[in-house]
């Protein structure tokens, strides 16, 4: 147990509550099943990278090949990987959020995932292909000692600030008006449309603001690895953040949040675990790992589909009892 | 022009594969409202049954038909156990999209440990060429044409002719209207998870026999290729499933030739894209993958 252990551990914490959250808004607040929410943090770690990278053709970095290369300061490419979350969002939301029924939504962006994969792995000049980039800059390496552990402390402060950052959008996002609006459109989106709101536009707008949180996940995430590869986001990746949010509660980011550190942060945790206790021939306990996350999610949905914590109901002052709503309704 | 005219024969092939896997998937959605991701997985599944029936020196026509019973046994199984269980509970249609991903990933991670992460292949002799003016195909392709073209006619004389086919096309049509009409829906939807699952099967193996070599991340190549094609005739149409095997098949060969085979499923994926936007209901049906009321 060093610094370094507790580090990346606190680090992935903060990228996993980041992402959960993200998802959180569009699928546990809107009903938009996100398949595809690991490619907005690929998109936006990629970003990261080739804006602090310097250009492929400097002599360190020649072994790779990818576009741009600025080299520019910290913060830019942080916000630069959410920019590209959030851009990507649009041309993804127009294609499928307009007219698709919402499980043709989810099946696109599924087959959206694997493509972009497939993609990226093969189209070797734009981003190196399936070696991926190596050697991306740390945020601050210019100007702070990126090999102590006063660097490691400084670069959970810089996440700790963005995981407050966005709890609190996200906290003032659920608890608006427009919340609101989101949530009746995810009950009941016929009704909503009846009452005058746009569904196209509420959810296009949940697909952009949740791709640009995705990005700054996938930004921060790849300034702690200083590598990015095709195989970090294989569309089971997305799998496991949906299984945080069932987990911990759909549409609470509360439950979000502590889905973040049960399931990503605590399976990683475990498989580490007894992978070092030697059980089983090797592969063996990832692979089983993945069939716990299914299970996982199977079992939620079966006896506990709302989650570790629920969704808080929201009643407005002087509205009828919960059980006279209740017994209106079934009657 | 001849390597158009040879890809031409791979897209004649390529179409047969699809067309066996994106009916099961298509028939599966349209009768049991089921987009079942699993489908993928369940047809490399069924691959690996008949590899290990082939290594044991045995044709790999006869794996072809123990994939068919596997796959068959294996959806009819996952519907009583998983699917159907959730269905009646009330689970959304999105929540049984979510279901249907888990299960996919349990398949997928169970088999890894069983059949290991090297790609394989059948040891098939592809047998003697055949020339028809350009086209030139091997033994193997030309039977699984013909197994393709006999399934479909075997689909087709299914639905139209038999007792069991009206029955389904009614339960497709409206469940509750064919329940009270006297129809045994609840043996009707087992049987078409038993017959869709043959097809998963079977499409499993072609497709297996088809490609040089297979790994178990195949699975979601195949599943995109069925997806296509179903999506593109209009999903729960078995016969749009049919026309959309046909020119996904043959798009996807013929940009092989022209550009690179490494982006076969990129195009497929291209064309799910343009009816996506274009035409959501698909080629023939009237509503399909259009935001039904409610």
């Amino acid at each position: 147990m060093n610094t370094y252990y507790a580090a990346n551990l606190l680090i992935y914490a903060g990228v996993d509550i980041i992402a959960v959250l993200a998802l959180n808004l569009q699928f546990g607040v809107s009903g938009i099943v996100n398949f595809s929410f690991i490619v907005f943090q690929a998109a936006g770690a990629y970003a990261a990278a080739v804006l602090s990278m310097p250009p492929h053709t400097a002599a360190e970095y020649s072994f790779q090949v990818y576009v741009g290369g600025y080299q520019l300061p910290f913060p830019i490419p942080w916000i630069g990987g959410a920019l590209a979350g959030a851009l990507l969002a649009i041309p993804v939301g127009l294609v499928v959020l307009r007219k698709l029924r919402s499980d043709y939504q989810a099946i696109a962006l599924l087959v959206t995932s694997i493509i972009a994969n497939t993609v990226i792995n093969n189209a070797r000049p734009f981003l190196n292909g399936a070696a991926g980039l190596a050697l991306i800059p740390q945020p601050l390496q210019d100007q702070v000692d990126t090999y102590g552990d006063s660097y490691l402390y400084l670069y959970i402060g810089l996440t700790a600030v963005c995981v407050g950052l966005v709890w609190f959008l996200a906290a003032r996002i659920v608890n608006s008006p427009y919340g609101r609006t989101l949530r009746a459109m995810r009950e009941h989106e016929l009704a909503a449309t009846a009452l005058g709101k746009n569904p196209v536009a509420l959810k296009m707008t949940m697909f952009i603001v949740g791709g640009a949180i995705a990005g700054l996940s996938g930004a921060i995430l790849v300034g702690f690895l200083t590598v990015w590869a095709p195989s970090t986001w294989l569309y089971p990746e997305t799998i496991i953040l949906f299984a945080a949010l069932i987990v911990g509660g759909r549409g609470n980011n509360l439950g979000a949040i502590l889905g973040a550190l049960l399931v990503p942060v605590g399976f990683e945790e475990v498989t580490r675990l007894l992978i070092r206790m030697n059980i089983g021939p090797p592969n063996l306990i990832p692979a089983l790992e993945w069939v716990a996350i299914g299970l996982f999610i199977l079992g939620f949905l079966w006896f506990r589909p709302e989650g570790v914590r629920p969704e808080p109901r929201r009643v407005f002052e002087g509205s009828p009892d919960v059980e006279v709503v209740d017994r209106v309704r079934t009657a | 022009m001849s390597i158009f005219a040879a890809a031409f024969g791979f897209g004649l092939v390529s179409m047969s594969v699809i067309a066996i896997a994106a009916v099961g998937f298509t028939m599966q959605f349209g009768i049991t409202n089921m987009i079942n991701l699993a489908y993928g997985q369940v047809m490399i599944s069924s691959a690996y049954v008949a590899y290990y029936i082939n290594r044991a020196g045995i044709t790999i026509w006869v794996g072809m038909i123990a994939g068919a019973f596997f796959g068959a046994a294996f959806s009819f199984l996952l519907n009583r156990l998983v699917y159907a269980p959730f269905q009646r509970k009330g689970t959304s249609y999105l929540g049984m999209v979510i279901v249907s991903l888990a299960v996919s990933l349990m398949i997928a991670n169970l088999l890894l440990p069983i059949v290991g992460y090297f790609s394989v292949s059948y040891s098939e002799h592809a047998g003697s060429l055949v020339r028809l003016g350009d086209i030139v195909l091997t033994n193997n392709q030309i039977a699984i044409i013909a197994l393709s073209v006999a399934v479909m006619l075997g689909i087709h004389a299914l639905l139209r002719y038999t007792r069991l086919g009206k029955a389904m096309r009614a339960t497709a049509a409206n469940p509750t209207l064919a329940r009270n009409c006297g129809i045994p829906t609840q043996r009707v939807i087992d049987m078409v998870w038993l017959i869709t699952g043959a097809l998963c099967g079977l499409a499993g193996v072609v497709a297996a026999l088809n490609s040089d070599s297979f790994v178990i991340s195949s699975g979601a190549g195949f599943l995109i290729t069925a997806l296509a094609a179903a999506v593109l005739g209009g999903a729960g149409q078995p016969y749009g499933a049919m026309i959309g095997a046909v020119i996904i098949g043959l798009v996807t060969e013929l940009s092989a030739a022209a550009w690179s085979p490494e982006y076969k499923e990129v195009v497929a994926f291209g064309i799910l894209v343009l009816v996506m936007v274009l035409r959501p209901q698909g080629l023939l049906a009237k509503r399909g993958a259009l935001a039904a009321a409610g």
